[in-house]
C-alpha cells in the first residue's frame, strides 16, 4: 500500500522511467560534443573551400591580372577581394572574423583567408571569405534534432513497454486478478493459468501451495470450533438438567438458592458464548443459501418490539426513524442476528435513562446509543473477545459477529462518537 | 375419552401419561425422567436406536422424546419408522444440532417440536404438555383450578366466572407456571420460555419480574388466591 502522497506505480512504468531518464541524460550530455564536432567539421570544410578558391584565383585569374583591374574586381566580388598588403603577412592565414552585412544590416561571422599575392611586382593581399553558420542556428538545429530523437525514443519505449506488459506480464496479471477475488472460506482456491515464464511459474506454484495450506488450516480451525461447540453442548445440557433437579430439592436455604441463581447466570453466559462461537463458524456456510429480499423496516420493527422490554428495564428512550420499502437481498437468519446484535449492543452498553436512535435511509442503517462518555477504541472494537467495558455481561463476540456478517456481504460498517452517541453506520451498498 | 394433559390438576385420578425417552446421555436421561415422573408422566428410557425401535413397535406412547445422535445410528430413522407404521405419537426432538436443516428435516418427517440442547427441563415439560394437548384435545380444552378457569384454545382466563384480560406473555407465563406446578422455576428458564429463539441473546432476565408482577396483580385484583410464590429472588413457583 502506498502512502498518501506517493502512489505506487506499475513495475514497467518504473523501468520505463529509468530508460527515459537514461536516454534523456545521454542525449543532453552529448549536445555540446555534437555542437563542437559539427562546428569543427563545418569550419574545416569551409577552410578547404577557401583554399580551393585561392588556388582557383591563382590559376585562372592571376597570370593576366593587371593593377588597373583591381578596383573593378573588388567591385564585383564580394567574397574574394584584393586589398593592400597587410603587415607581416608572409604566408596564408585563416581566421574567424565578423563582418557587417549591409543587406541584412547585421554582423555575420565569417571565415577569412588572407594570402600574400604579387601582381606586377607589387605585393597585395588576397582576401577570401565565406559566411559561417551562426552559432545559434547550429544550436537550434541540434536541439531540434535531439528533441525529435527523444520523442521518437519515448514513443518507442512506451509502445514496447505496453507490448511487453501485455504479452510477457499476462501471466502475472492473471495471477494477481485471481488472488484479488479469492477469499478464504468463501471462494474456491484459484487455478492459475499456465505461463511460460519461469519466475511466474515459480510464483504460481508457491502461491498455490500457500493457498492450499491456508485453506487446510482455515477448515480445520472452523471444524475445531464447530466440533468443540457441539461437544460442549451435551455437558452443558447435563449441567442444566442437574441444576433444574437440584433446584427442586426441598429445604434449600436462601444461601443455597442464591448460589444456584448465580450458577444459572453463569450457565446462561456459557450457553450464549457457545452458541455465538458456533454461529461464527457457521456464518460462511449460511450465507450462500436462502437469499431472499428482506424488508428492513419490518425486520427492525419486529426486533425493536422484542428489545423494547429490555430497554424498558434501563428506562432507555427509543427514537426510531425508518424509511418504508427498504429491501436488501440477504439471508434472513443472518440479517436478524445482525440487527438484533446491534440493538442488544446498544442496550447493553447504555446507561439508565439513556437514548437509542435508529434511523434507516435508503441503503443506510444507523444505530446510535448513549453510553460511556468517551469514544471506544476502534481498532479493538470488532475483535473477538475484545471486551471494552468489563462491567457488562457481554462475551465480546457480539460485535465480532456483526463485523463478520458485514464483511460477508461487503457492507461497510463504521463507528463514530457523534453528539455523545456511539454511532454505528452500516452501508448496504456493496463496497 | 379425553385425558388431561395437566394430569393431576383437576383432581381426577387418571392413568399416567406414557412417555418414551430416547437419549444416550445417562445423566441427562435420569434427570429428565425424575422431573417428568413427578408430573404423573410415566417415563420409559432407552439409550440406543435398536432398543427404541423395539419399544415403538411393541407399545404405544403419548409422547416420544428423541435425541438425534445415538450410538448406533441417527434418530431420524425412528421418525421414518413411526411414519411407516402410521403411528400417531407426539414427538419432540431434543438435539445438540441446531442447524436449520436438521430442524426442518426433523419437522418435515413428522416431529412435533424441536428443542435444542441445553434446555431447561421445565421448558421440556411445557413442550410435552403442548404436544399432547395438540394431539389429544378434541374439543375440550378447558382447565379448571379452583377459582381459575383457563380456555387453552381461546387463550383466556376466568377468575370466579369473570374474564381477566391477560397479555400473550402473561398467559404463556401462567401456563408455564401451572404446567410445572409446585416446582421452583429459575428466572432464566422463564425468560427463555417467554423469549423463545431470542433467549440466548438476553443477558438481563429482569423483565420476567415485571411480567410476574403484572400477572400477580391481575390475579389478586380478580380475587384469586396468591398461587405464585417468589423464591429468594431465584425464581418463582406455582403452589397449589
Amino acid at each position: 500500500m502506498g502512502s498518501i502522497n506517493k502512489q505506487p506505480q506499475k513495475l514497467l512504468h518504473q523501468t520505463l522511467r529509468g530508460y527515459v531518464g537514461f536516454a534523456g541524460l545521454l542525449l543532453l550530455l552529448s549536445i555540446p560534443f555534437a555542437y563542437f564536432l559539427m562546428q569543427k567539421l563545418h569550419v574545416d570544410d569551409i577552410d578547404e573551400a577557401l583554399i580551393l578558391r585561392k588556388k582557383e584565383f591563382q590559376a585562372y585569374h592571376l597570370p593576366n591580372f593587371t593593377l588597373g583591374e583591381i578596383p573593378q574586381w573588388n567591385k564585383y566580388n564580394r567574397d574574394i577581394k584584393l586589398i593592400d598588403t597587410l603587415q607581416n603577412l608572409t604566408k596564408d592565414s585563416l581566421l574567424q572574423q565578423p563582418f557587417h552585412d549591409e543587406l541584412d544590416n547585421e554582423i555575420e561571422p565569417y571565415r577569412v583567408l588572407y594570402s600574400p599575392i604579387r601582381i606586377e611586382q607589387k605585393t597585395f593581399t588576397l582576401l577570401v571569405r565565406q559566411n559561417l553558420i551562426e552559432n545559434e542556428d547550429l544550436i537550434f538545429n541540434i536541439l531540434g534534432l535531439y528533441a525529435g530523437l527523444l520523442v521518437l525514443l519515448l514513443a518507442g519505449l512506451f509502445g514496447l513497454t505496453q507490448y511487453f506488459s501485455r504479452q510477457l506480464w499476462k501471466g502475472f496479471y492473471d495471477t494477481l486478478q485471481q488472488l484479488e477475488t479469492f477469499e478464504l472460506g468463501k471462494t474456491d482456491a484459484p487455478t492459475f493459468e499456465e505461463t511460460h515464464i519461469q519466475e511466474f511459474e515459480r510464483l504460481n506454484s508457491v502461491l498455490q501451495h500457500l493457498i492450499q495450506k491456508s485453506i487446510a488450516v482455515f477448515e480445520s480451525q472452523q471444524e475445531f470450533i464447530e466440533n468443540a461447540s457441539h461437544e460442549l453442548q451435551t455437558p452443558l445440557a447435563v449441567l442444566q438438567a442437574k441444576l433444574d433437579t437440584f433446584l427442586q430439592m426441598p429445604d434449600l436455604s436462601q444461601a443455597q438458592m442464591q448460589a444456584l441463581d448465580s450458577l444459572y447466570d453463569l450457565l446462561a453466559r456459557l450457553n450464549r458464548l457457545n452458541k455465538n462461537l458456533l454461529l461464527l463458524s457457521k456464518i460462511d456456510k449460511l450465507s450462500f443459501q436462502n437469499l431472499e429480499n428482506i424488508n428492513l423496516k419490518t425486520l427492525i420493527e419486529k426486533q425493536v418490539s422484542f428489545f423494547e422490554e429490555q430497554a424498558l428495564q434501563k428506562n432507555i428512550r427509543l427514537e426510531i426513524d425508518v424509511l418504508e420499502n427498504v429491501e436488501i437481498k440477504t439471508n434472513h437468519i443472518l440479517i436478524e442476528i445482525f440487527v438484533s446484535n446491534l440493538l442488544l449492543n446498544a442496550i447493553r452498553h447504555n446507561h439508565k435513562n439513556g437514548l437509542i436512535s435508529i434511523s434507516l435511509k435508503q441503503n443506510e442503517l444507523q444505530i446510535g446509543n448513549t453510553g460511556q462518555p468517551f469514544p471506544l477504541p476502534e481498532n479493538k472494537l470488532f475483535r473477538r473477545f475484545a471486551k471494552i467495558d468489563s462491567s457488562t455481561q457481554g462475551n465480546g463476540l457480539g460485535l465480532a459477529i456483526i463485523k463478520k456478517i458485514a464483511d460477508l456481504y461487503r457492507w461497510s460498517i463504521t463507528y463514530v462518537m457523534k453528539n455523545n452517541l456511539h454511532t454505528f453506520t452500516i452501508n448496504f451498498n456493496k463496497s | 375419552m379425553l385425558r388431561w394433559y395437566f394430569s393431576a390438576i383437576d383432581n381426577q385420578k387418571l392413568p399416567p401419561m406414557k412417555l418414551l425417552l430416547i437419549e444416550d446421555e445417562n445423566n441427562l436421561a435420569k434427570d429428565i425422567s425424575t422431573y417428568l415422573s413427578s408430573s404423573n408422566i410415566h417415563c420409559e428410557w432407552v439409550n440406543t436406536l435398536n432398543l427404541a425401535l423395539e419399544k415403538i413397535s411393541a407399545y404405544e406412547y403419548d409422547c416420544i422424546l428423541l435425541d438425534l445422535t445415538l450410538p448406533d445410528g441417527n434418530g431420524i430413522t425412528i421418525l421414518k419408522e413411526l411414519k411407516k407404521q402410521q403411528k400417531n405419537e407426539g414427538i419432540i426432538i431434543i438435539s445438540a444440532k441446531d442447524t436449520l436443516e436438521s430442524r426442518l428435516e426433523g419437522l418435515q418427517l413428522g416431529a412435533d417440536d424441536y428443542l435444542t440442547k441445553p434446555f431447561h427441563i421445565a421448558e421440556l415439560l411445557a413442550r410435552v404438555h403442548a404436544v399432547i394437548r395438540r394431539k389429544q384435545f378434541a374439543g375440550n380444552n378447558r382447565l379448571i383450578i379452583n377459582e381459575l378457569e383457563i380456555d387453552l384454545l381461546a387463550k383466556t382466563l376466568k377468575v370466579n366466572q369473570k374474564n381477566i384480560d391477560l397479555t400473550k406473555k402473561e398467559f404463556d407465563l401462567l401456563l408455564y407456571l401451572i404446567g410445572n406446578k409446585n416446582r421452583v422455576l429459575p428466572k432464566s428458564s422463564l425468560a427463555e420460555h417467554l423469549s423463545g429463539d431470542m433467549a440466548d441473546m438476553l443477558d438481563n432476565h429482569d423483565f420476567v419480574y415485571a411480567h410476574i408482577k403484572n400477572l400477580k396483580k391481575k390475579l389478586s385484583q380478580a380475587g384469586a388466591k396468591d398461587y405464585i410464590k417468589t423464591i429468594y429472588g431465584t425464581g418463582y413457583k406455582w403452589e397449589v
